[in-house]
């Protein structure tokens, strides 16, 4: 039996998730798993990335970022010119 | 909580700290509130300190520690002054109003438990926006106290948090409290806000990923940085040739800040030192009107990085334009040359200034506390007794008088604790 104080219902009550909120709740949601599934075959820079998901470059950086940050993404390398990061799913 | 102390110190930022931890040393009964949910200020944030090089957090965490648990210091963060008013009888009547953080600090461990379960993610004001965060966050590593707290207005109201934090510190029942105190003294230690470069529209700053402001670069230059290493914002590509502008927003009249920030060529000499080491094979040029380098061992740290390799080029910068692989293209007149030209950079660094932070003069509310032409606290006696202001009982200390650099501003922090300590004993 849950015996923990749900003091969330007591926030309902005078708030509200603004649409902006939501929205950008939705859009992170698609895009992590976007990242996240075309990392399942191999490593990839992020202009590869962004090329696989058709997302914008500053974009997938900036998600990508936020995905390592979070454990659920790595660095494997770097590419052959060294400029570009590979980045792999953190097992 | 106990309404009346000696003193309180408004800002718990490096000068906060060193006033409040000076006079709690003193035996004074100190209430040190800071408006950020963690205490130690910009510096907590830096990733060196120049010209020692020494690690800015390996320098401050010790202090920030032993703010946090000296016997004589209470500590309230997500707290605000509201109103302080003058009694006849010399002391001061304190307003104070702090924000619910919905989380428990005395339960909370910061284990981060929340954060796994948050489905709701904003732009990281700690990482000055390179990465997100959770709605549920701890600010930062090294954050004091290391406690979560919630973003309400980014907040889904899911309720996952209080289900898996595993010490039941997560309280949605919180409200904004108002705490009255009686102080008889207060020592205004506020700080500086950074100069907006948006307001700057021709660097581009806002429009073109690749300019970065020299706080984000020093997020990347940090141990805890936001990336995996240094690399453009746009497209996660390592920089080879990175640009500097100087005085940005600083000794420039059309954006309403005509002096000096003191300590941008140094920061900016700084962080080329360390982008050096970082990136050994990329080019750096410093863009500069003129290089102050007035402190002990600036020169010196100076021709050091000129000798590692970085190029300083005497000229303002007119403008910045993008190519379509992201670089970014500089017009600028080379004074030694007389000319106009153009040179093209992969990333390019914004040193912006440092502004006044005035905004605690509307909390006093019968008497006023002045300030100078450049907005920052006024010092009546500057040669004799800087840390005086106009209000008898109200002290200054650190960057909310003028930019300083760190040292500066720990010596201005203890010539506010003497002071106060003084006038404190003449009440007594």
């Amino acid at each position: 039996m849950n015996t923990k104080t749900r003091t969330i219902n007591i926030i309902k009550e005078t708030r509200k998730v603004s649409a902006h909120v939501t929205e950008e709740r939705k859009k992170y949601v698609k895009i992590r798993k976007t990242i996240l599934e075309t990392l399942k075959t191999e490593g990839k820079t992020i202009p590869q990335i962004a090329a696989d998901t058709n997302l914008p470059v500053a974009e997938t950086t900036y998600y990508l970022m936020t995905l390592q940050k979070f454990g659920e993404v790595t660095v494997e390398g770097i590419d052959d010119m060294d400029e570009y990061y590979i980045y792999k799913l953190k097992k | 909580m106990n309404t009346q102390y000696d003193v309180l110190v408004v800002g718990a930022g490096i000068a906060g700290e060193e006033s409040a931890l000076k006079l709690a040393d003193m035996g004074f009964r100190v209430l040190l509130i800071e408006k950020e949910p963690s205490i130690g200020g910009k510096m907590i944030l830096l990733s060196k300190v120049f010209p020692t090089l020494d690690c800015a957090a390996c320098i401050t965490t010790p202090k920030v520690s032993e703010t946090a648990r000296h016997p004589n210091i209470t500590l309230l963060t997500l707290t605000e002054a509201d109103s302080i008013i003058k009694e006849n009888n010399g002391s001061f009547s304190v307003t104070l109003k702090k924000h619910p953080r919905y989380v428990i600090e005395k339960d909370c461990t910061g284990c981060q438990e929340c954060e796994t379960v948050c489905p709701s993610i904003v732009d990281d004001q700690f990482q000055f926006n390179l990465v997100a965060r959770k709605a549920v966050y701890i600010p930062f590593n090294i954050a004091n106290p290391r406690v979560a707290l919630i973003d309400i207005e980014n907040c889904m109201l899911c309720g996952s948090c209080e289900q898996k934090c595993p010490s039941n510190a997560i309280d949605f029942s919180q409200k904004e409290e108002i705490i009255q105190v009686k102080v008889n003294a207060v020592i205004v230690a506020t700080g500086f806000n950074l100069f907006d470069p948006t307001l700057i529209p021709r660097y581009g700053f806002g429009k073109y990923k690749n300019v970065i402001t020299s706080m984000q670069m020093e997020r990347e230059l940090a141990p805890t940085r936001p990336f995996n290493n240094i690399l453009r914002p746009s497209d996660g590509k390592t920089p080879d040739k990175i640009a500097y502008i100087f005085c940005t927003g600083s000794r420039d009249q059309t954006c309403g800040n005509a002096i000096c920030s003191q300590v941008c060529c140094m920061y900016s000499t700084k962080q080329a030192q360390l982008l050096m080491g970082a990136l050994p094979m990329a080019d750096i040029t410093m863009y500069y009107i003129n290089i102050r380098a007035f402190g002990k061992g600036f020169n010196e740290f100076y021709m050091q990085a000129k000798d590692m390799g970085a190029k300083y080029v005497k000229g303002k910068v007119a403008s910045v334009s993008e190519k379509e692989n992201g670089n970014l293209i500089l017009r600028y007149e080379d004074i030694a040359t007389g000319k106009v030209t153009e040179s093209e950079h992969d990333l390019v660094v914004l040193s912006v200034g440092l502004l006044a932070n005035p905004a605690i003069t509307s909390v006093f509310k019968d008497e006023t506390l002045e300030i100078d032409a450049s907005k920052y606290i006024k010092q009546p006696e500057l040669l004799q007794s800087p840390a005086l202001t106009s209000i008898k009982g109200v002290f200054v200390a650190g960057t909310a008088t003028a930019p300083m650099d760190i040292p500066d501003t720990i010596m201005s922090a203890g010539a506010a604790a003497a002071e106060t300590s003084g006038y404190l004993k003449q009440l007594s």
